[in-house]
């Protein structure tokens, strides 16, 4: 287990590793920089004018100079300064990671809550009237962006009762009841989708396992319906289910963009894609290296979790 | 029949009338209260308004500073006549308009409890404009062309400050009143207002949470006795379009931005919140065409004649802007602005006649020059890759077509927008320009004089500087409006960048904020001294 571990470790420092030059070189692809985007607010460009930010910015330099910096800077927990707002990186960020963070995961327990108990009906109850409703549910729920539906959500709002939720963050601190209804919308809206997903995979794992030999042995050993289905059934079915849920949730880490934007809420997602606008290399870069590292730990997490859900899954050396 | 229209006139005009007026019931302002205000993006800058040139930065500034002079905030006319005097009690041109001498006030604290003297007045216009002993320097300084005819600052005692000009230049007065010309403490770091915001103005910066919002707390030391009226003001970041409009339709929001609807939008709204007031202003911004005169072939005056007369301005005000536009030449023509040429002297310029007219002009200019819709002239037509470029870029190649110019779209991200034609690296391009400040030196020096940063055509006329410094240096002001109306003129028979339209705005706020008046200019009002709320 110990050595397993150690591999999967030494193989998320590559993956880390990789993914800092892929993310380096990207940005330094895209057209234009910080100091193009400075001057395209005031209209014009100055060469010398120009000169002089990139030097104040560090941009003069060779890019294998700036990335061994970029490196040298992470080793000690230096995640450097936003070229936007002049200020430390980790400054910026750190508010906005319980935003994303409570709201993937609101969405993910929404999306189990909906999806495990709809995905096991409709197995069960296969091509009923009730499966067919509950597929066609989960058909529009995997059509219907989040947030599309998170402004259909809103404008509803809006059109019937005259009411939206508020449009600054709320910490849960300063008022838990505003703080609940801020989250619930979005996280409804996001889990509802994802719970499509984890529906459909539900009832295809579990119609698969229903019709192995050890469901029927249970059947016949006079287990009831229920024991089968609990017990022997969705425990050996649940295991493509927690894969995808471990999925979802990393995607959720860095996907929630126009959700957040939508319900206005202050998270990393919204905020990157406004860094990648402005060229502000250090938070994306920090984002983009905080996202894969969520979804190195959420994929190592999912597979430590197969060993606990199946027994036959052990990690040797 | 006769009746009927004349009927339908007058609801119509009624119905009119509701959208762009507020009720002007005379109340006794109520001290207190919050507002909500909305912004679309995050403050670019900070409060750092003299290194930008966007209103998403001067807006929400506004409340911290104080300029000298500034434009009468409970009228929307911008001129002369509409100053008022702020740090400045008083002031006076000497010399025949070479020197300007402000007479500064002596109960004004900065928000940090500093006094305000005539240095903080020197060190704010020394850095503008870049002067030989100025003590610091912008690292982008957008409008110092703004003071190029200043050739020094003196300051004979602290609350006296004396700008000695090179030449008359009776506009320096309306540049120091622009949302763009706020004064800078001498004690403060420029730098530092990128991220803070020490002003003198009727609001102190209580917290700004990137990307979220900006709060501000009222300045209880505020030299206008009695004002703030507000406690507190917060300008809430809303990204999405969407969810703007819900948020100010909802009542989260109390007063939304400047430039932010559009007239179907505005229509929607007062549809939905029938109480809500629209006040239509102009935004002294247009949309344009900028042409490369230093490449072919837009070197060639007959063809941008001919993309001058192809365009239907009025087509394009419906098509694109579904009305909410005026025509107009290089300045916005009145009700929206002081110095536009009106709606009768437009029918003469390239481009202003009957459609059909004008294209057969431009058909036959094309023709001269060896191009016809059979065989026609290939260009790439450049614009920012942002949806109010790209739709007026769409209609304007969809007219080009009928002319002989066969147009394709590049579209430019906003990184590379401004680098590109600056350099003049482009043949064409569909551009929107906004003015700080509605008068003609602003105008004309920014994007019409002879190597000008924002002269984006790279048009250099030795006639057109001429009549440039003429106009600039008239103090008469009647003269100076004819001396403009034949320089809009000109400009437009050379078409180096036919003016398209002047945009309107649709400012709405709920009826219980009260003083907050749009102007007609995006950039100069906001300073919220004198709103107060009513409810």
């Amino acid at each position: 287990m110990k050595t397993y571990l150690a591999q999967r470790l030494g193989i998320a420092a590559v993956t880390l590793f990789g993914m800092s030059l892929v993310i380096f070189v990207l940005l330094r692809l895209a057209p234009g920089d910080i100091v193009d985007i400075l001057f395209s607010t005031g209209g014009y460009v100055n060469p010398s004018e120009r000169a002089a930010i990139e030097k104040e910015l560090g941009l003069d330099k060779p890019l294998t100079f700036q990335y061994v910096e970029w490196m040298r800077h992470m080793a000690t927990g230096d995640l450097g300064k936003s070229y936007r707002y002049d200020l430390p990186a980790w400054e910026i960020i750190r508010p906005l990671l319980p935003v994303t963070i409570e709201l993937a995961t609101l969405s993910m327990i929404v999306a189990v809550l909906l999806g495990v108990p709809t995905g096991v009906i409709s197995a069960v109850r296969q091509d009923t009237t009730l499966d067919y409703v509950l597929r066609v549910l989960s058909l529009a729920g995997l059509s219907m962006p989040s947030f599309w539906l998170g402004m259909v959500i809103i404008l509803a709002l809006v059109a019937w009762i005259g009411w939206i939720p508020p449009m600054t963050y709320v910490p849960v601190s300063e008022n838990f009841k505003l703080h609940a209804i801020q989250f619930a919308l979005p996280a409804l809206a996001v889990g509802y989708r994802s719970s499509a997903l984890i529906m459909r995979i539900t009832r295809s794992a579990l119609l698969e396992v229903m019709r192995e030999d050890y469901i029927r042995t249970a059947r016949a050993k006079g287990q009831g319906e229920r024991a089968v289905i609990w017990n022997h059934a969705l425990k050996n079915a649940i295991l493509p289910v927690v894969t995808v849920i471990g999925i979802e949730f990393a995607f959720l880490i860095g996907g929630l963009v126009v959700t957040e934007t939508v319900f206005n809420l202050p998270g990393i997602a919204r905020f990157l894609v406004q860094a990648i606008l402005w060229r502000d290399y250090p938070i994306v870069q920090t984002l983009v290296m905080f996202i894969a590292t969520v979804v190195i730990i959420s994929n190592l997490a999912v597979d430590m979790l197969y060993g606990v859900l199946d027994p036959r899954v052990r990690y040797g050396g | 029949m006769m009746s009927f229209r004349i009927a339908a006139a007058v609801w119509a005009a009624i119905g009119a009338l509701a959208l762009v007026t507020e009720p002007a019931v005379a109340q006794t302002p109520k001290p207190g209260g919050h507002i909500n205000v909305m912004l679309r993006e995050d403050l670019p800058q900070g409060f750092a308004v003299h290194e930008t040139g966007t209103v998403s930065t001067s807006f929400p500034s506004m409340p911290c500073f104080n300029n000298l002079v500034v434009f009468d905030q409970l009228k929307r006319t911008e001129s002369v006549d509409t100053l008022v005097g702020e740090l400045a009690e008083k002031w006076s041109w000497q010399d025949n308009y070479r020197n300007l001498v402000f007479f500064l006030r002596k109960d004004v604290k900065w928000h940090d409890g500093k006094p305000f003297t005539s240095k903080d007045v020197k060190f704010t216009f020394d850095m503008l404009r870049e002067g030989p002993d100025a003590p610091a320097k912008l690292r982008i300084n957008p409008r110092k062309e703004w003071y190029s005819n200043v050739e020094a600052i003196e300051t004979p005692d602290p609350y006296t400050v004396v700008f000695h000009l090179k030449r008359p230049q009776p506009s320096l007065l309306l540049m120091f009143a622009s949302g763009y010309t706020p004064i800078y403490a001498a004690h403060v770091p420029p730098a530092s207002y990128r991220t803070s915001c020490v002003g003198t103005g009727p609001f102190k910066v209580k917290e700004w949470r990137k990307g979220e919002f900006v709060d501000y707390v009222k300045n209880a030391d505020y030299f206008v006795k009695g004002r703030p009226y507000l406690d507190s003001i917060r300008y809430v970041v809303i990204e999405n379009r969407g969810t703007r409009m819900s948020a100010l339709q909802a009542g989260k929001l109390d007063v939304s931005f400047p430039g932010e609807m559009t007239k179907t939008a505005a229509e929607q709204l007062k549809k939905a919140v029938p109480q809500m007031v629209i006040t239509t202003v102009g935004q002294t911004v247009s949309d344009n065409i900028i042409m490369n005169v230093k490449k072919p072939p837009f070197d060639n005056l007959k063809v941008r004649l001919a993309v001058s007369y192809g365009i239907d301005r009025r087509g394009m005000i419906q098509a694109v802007h579904q009305g909410g536009a005026v025509p107009g030449a290089a300045l916005p023509p009145k009700p929206w602005g002081v110095w536009g040429i009106p709606e009768q002297g437009l029918l003469t310029l390239p481009g202003y006649g009957k459609p059909a007219d004008e294209k057969a002009k431009a058909k036959k200019m094309m023709a001269e020059v060896g191009y016809t819709p059979e065989k026609p002239l290939k260009v790439e037509i450049g614009t920012r890759a942002i949806a109010i470029y790209v739709d007026m870029a769409s209609f304007v190649i969809n007219e080009l077509k009928q002319i002989g110019i066969e147009a394709t779209l590049k579209q430019v991200e906003t990184a590379q927008w401004h680098p590109m034609a600056t350099r003049g690296d482009y043949q064409i391009g569909a551009n929107l320009t906004g003015l700080g400040i509605d008068d003609p030196d602003a105008n004309f020096y920014e994007n019409y004089a002879c190597g000008s940063p924002r002269n984006y055509s790279q048009y250099c006329s030795e006639q057109v500087g001429k009549m440039i410094d003429q106009q600039s240096q008239e103090v008469n002001q009647q003269k100076r409006l004819e001396m403009v109306l034949a320089l809009q003129k000109k400009v437009e028979e050379e078409a180096p960048r036919p003016i398209l339209d002047w945009k309107l705005d649709y400012f709405a706020h709920w009826p219980y904020v009260h003083n907050m008046i749009p102007q007609n200019n995006i950039y100069n009002f906001g300073r919220m001294q004198d709103v107060w709320r009513d409810k």
